[in-house]
């Protein structure tokens, strides 16, 4: 696969996922504990995952914040915008924040859709 | 020493700083805890917080010093 799809692919899932965790391994596996942290926070607040393992490939990763300006991994999109990594999501569902910010941009009954999946982009 | 290196990165990219800690968290200069107060936090969102810290950090974040990075930042409102 070229640069160019994955970068493609990538936009996809944040552009098009109402909450999409970019995570090492997947939520029947996670293989770092950022993730979990990430992870964890969004299945608290009732949140629908798409979830992209990005340890397949480190073109992924590369892509991934090439396109957020973001370093480090886990990243969380909803709708399309970077709402932050574990400390960030974390920090927000303490105060309140991260379900309202969830409300906000999925509408008040976002908790029907919860539940997880994993999407590959490679 | 890693601890070091951070601290002065973060030190000179945060020059009013109240509160500058750098953990070791597993002991092997690789995963770090950092807190970090300043006014330059003053009215952001986390995420442009975080964003600042991640910045002042690229260096080492980029050459594999930094293996895992947690962030807590404090404005001084």
């Amino acid at each position: 696969m070229s640069a160019t799809e994955l970068s493609e692919k990538i936009k996809q899932v944040i552009e098009g996922e109402p909450v999409a965790l970019f995570m090492k391994g997947t939520p029947q596996m996670v293989m770092c504990g950022n993730s979990l942290r990430a992870l964890e926070a969004l299945r608290r607040a009732g949140a629908p995952v798409v979830a992209v393992d990005i340890l397949p490939d480190p073109a992924i990763r590369q892509e991934l914040s090439a396109q957020s300006g973001w370093p480090t991994i886990p990243q969380v999109f909803v709708k399309g915008e970077l709402l932050g990594g574990a400390d960030i999501v974390e920090e927000l569902e303490q105060t309140g924040q991260l379900e309202r910010t969830l409300e906000e941009k999925l509408g008040a009954g976002y908790r029907d859709a919860r539940g997880e999946k994993t999407v590959a982009v490679f | 020493m890693a601890t070091e290196r951070l601290r002065a990165l973060l030190a000179h990219a945060f020059p009013d700083t109240t509160e500058l800690c750098v953990e070791d968290r597993t002991g092997t200069g690789d995963h770090f805890q950092v807190t970090v107060a300043s006014a330059r936090f003053d009215g952001l969102s986390l995420l442009e917080q975080h964003r600042l810290v991640n910045e002042a950090l690229a260096e080492p974040l980029a050459d594999g010093t930094i293996h895992e990075l947690r962030i807590k930042t404090k404005g001084t409102a």
